[in-house]
């Protein structure tokens, strides 16, 4: 563990500096920010990197925290991240996430891309608990500081399942609604791509109901207010925003570049969940907001880039053993797909490993006396595989 | 001399067999779950090291139970624990429980750590297993009743206890307060760690508990010549 600090005329630091970080908005108990940010110390250390724009990361960064600014946490990610990471946000009063291959691959296939062509579709494939949604979500953190609107869907699986509300459709005859499930992502759609509503103009008409209508050359702030008010026809909004998108994403004036990115996209070809008010089952097709998803995925348009990544822990109806694309998004998925970019996320290497458990000694959240030892690492190691998400959840009681 | 075997030769073997039974015979040896007994050296045992491995070569050995782990995390005391939460058997939500109630407070008390000015920071305690010993401490009775019956009369005479009574009844009173007295809604994790960081600073109902056993104890003092242990 070398260590080494650079005292420019500082008085001596002691081994782990504490570091104070600035405290984000969500944090209560505001008196103790007191001391106020205090000038950073040059001090270097084997996990932590002082580049916290994704733009500038490289694979000298590779195994090392960067943190992400609390100014961008609420606006990038209001639903993004998964569960237990959220919790460690919260618990650490920092967001810090690991430089990985898979996300600095996808990063380098992004600004390599020509977006005159029509999209080009990744897919983020690996074992449960490797880290697939973190790295999704760290290319969605560099697309957001590239100015890029980022279309983020936290888990396609939320909108197959367990829907209290399921409304035949007023635009469609044989297909159904879902009200409380658009409502919450336009809200969210909203919060992240702020400057955009304004700028973005409609290019159609869209009739709501007899009275109500929006017209062409609306800002599309307008659309998402509606479509967050009005939550019997948000799902159409949906669909309009996103027909919206796709036709403007690729244009010349005042283009800009459209980042589709869908966590466990596996849900949207397969079954449901839901019946029918006569108990039989409702097909994905017949969803609104699948069906209008499954029209973004396509690589008709361009002007931007679709990352997805595969899940099986909130899959229905598939082994919890499958990881592979062909396993999870079955024949009909694979085939819409197809063409794609598969980016395998692994395990830890023995560097990330060695990162991760610097980090969680650095934030105090070793806690056991002898998962300090040489002996208890061996055992980590043992016990977790290096899988992410088992070490996570073992150093939570350790 | 060892278990046989044959007699589980059968076209139908229940799935659940019976390995360790209580009532072994006493010529077995008690199992060994320590790594470091075993990474000494040939020449640094002393010679009841060496009389005791000669003896283990020889003698059979009695199954170790499941619970029992070569692990460098495994505690005795939580598995107490965990065995006295158990219900039905079920170990594994027993378990389950006991590991979230440790994440619950070492988050509490990290995100506190974090949040604390520098004066105050050494002074929160972050090791989830440091306080469940101390809150435990705390819990345990000094001086306990018992109830003597003395011409035709019950008296609650004060008794020394023994140390694994004095464990049992912290832990007993620990569990039996989560269960009974919260909010039904609450779930017992949740119930356990601010029942536990209470009793760590000494305050909370089991500690409320143990001063009243002390304080009835107390009071009954005139009774102590009634014990003839």
């Amino acid at each position: 563990f070398l260590h080494y600090s650079l005292s420019i005329a500082l008085p001596p630091l002691s081994y782990l500096v504490a570091q104070v970080r600035p405290l984000h908005g969500s944090g209560c108990g505001q008196q103790q920010e007191a001391v106020g940010m205090e000038m950073r110390p040059e001090t270097f250390s084997i996990f932590r990197t002082q580049e916290n724009d994704p733009d500038c990361q490289s694979e000298q960064h590779q195994g090392q925290y960067y943190t992400v600014p609390p100014s961008h946490f609420h606006t990038v990610f209001p639903h993004g991240l998964p569960p237990r990471y959220q919790q460690q946000v919260k618990t650490f009063n920092e967001g810090c996430v690991m430089v990985r291959q898979p996300a600095l691959e996808l990063i380098s296939h992004l600004k390599r891309a020509d977006y005159s062509k029509p999209t080009l579709r990744y897919l983020l494939y690996g074992v449960k608990g490797s880290g697939k949604t973190m790295s999704l979500c760290h290319t969605v953190h560099y697309c957001s500081t590239q100015g890029w609107l980022v279309l983020h869907i936290p888990d396609a699986h939320l909108w197959v399942k367990n829907c209290k509300e399921l409304l035949p459709s007023s635009y469609h005859a044989s297909r159904f609604d879902q009200p409380i499930q658009a409502s919450n992502w336009l809200r969210n759609f909203r919060t992240t791509n702020e400057n955009f509503l304004s700028k973005i103009k409609l290019r159609q008409r869209y009739v709501w109901t007899k009275r109500e209508s929006t017209e062409e050359g609306q800002p599309l702030g307008e659309l998402v207010d509606m479509g967050v008010s009005r939550v019997k026809s948000s799902s159409d909004v949906v669909g309009a925003v996103l027909k919206e998108l796709r036709l403007q994403a690729g244009g010349t004036e005042g283009g800009f570049r459209l980042a589709v990115a869908v966590d466990g996209v596996n849900g949207l070809w397969g079954r449901t969940t839901l019946k029918k008010e006569d108990k039989s089952p409702v097909a994905p097709e017949e969803l609104t907001l699948v069906h209008n998803l499954r029209k973004m995925i396509n690589n008709d348009w361009c002007g931007g880039a679709v990352i997805a990544t595969l899940s099986q822990t909130g899959s229905l109806y598939a082994p919890s053993s499958a990881y592979l694309p062909q396993e999870l998004l079955g024949e009909e998925g694979f085939d819409s797909m197809d063409p794609f970019i598969p980016v395998p996320v692994s395990l830890y290497s023995e560097k990330e490993f060695e990162s991760c458990y610097l980090y969680y000694l650095d934030r105090h959240w070793l806690q056991h006396p002898h998962s300090q030892t040489e002996e208890g690492k061996k055992e980590l190691i043992f016990l977790s595989n290096r899988n992410p998400s088992v070490l996570e959840r073992l150093c939570a009681f350790l | 001399m060892a278990a046989s075997l044959t007699g589980l030769l059968k076209p139908w073997t229940p799935r659940v067999l019976l390995v360790r039974w209580s009532r072994y015979n006493p010529y077995y040896l008690e199992p060994e779950p320590r790594k470091e007994v075993y990474h000494i050296p040939e020449t640094e045992l002393t010679p009841e090291q060496k009389e005791e491995r000669e003896l283990k070569s020889v003698r059979p050995i009695k199954a170790a139970t499941n619970s029992v782990t070569s692990s460098v995390f495994n505690d005795p005391v939580l598995s107490k624990f965990v065995n006295m939460m158990m219900k039905d058997g079920d170990k594994i939500i027993a378990k389950g429980i006991i590991t979230q109630t440790l994440e619950n407070m070492k988050r509490k008390q990290v995100e506190k750590y974090h949040k604390a000015p520098e004066g105050k920071k050494a002074e929160t305690e972050c090791n989830p297993y440091a306080i469940f010993h101390q809150a435990l401490e705390n819990c345990k009775p000094v001086i306990g009743l018992a109830s003597i019956q003395k011409g035709g009369k019950f008296y609650q005479v004060p008794i020394p206890l023994t140390d694994d009574r004095r464990r049992f009844l912290a832990m007993k009173w620990m569990i039996t307060e989560c269960r009974d007295n919260k909010h039904r809604r609450t779930l017992m994790y949740e119930k356990l760690s601010q029942e536990l960081l209470a009793a760590f600073s000494k305050e909370g109902n089991v500690v409320k508990r143990k001063h009243e056993l002390h304080k009835m104890a107390e009071s009954n003092r005139a009774y102590a010549h009634y014990r003839w242990w």
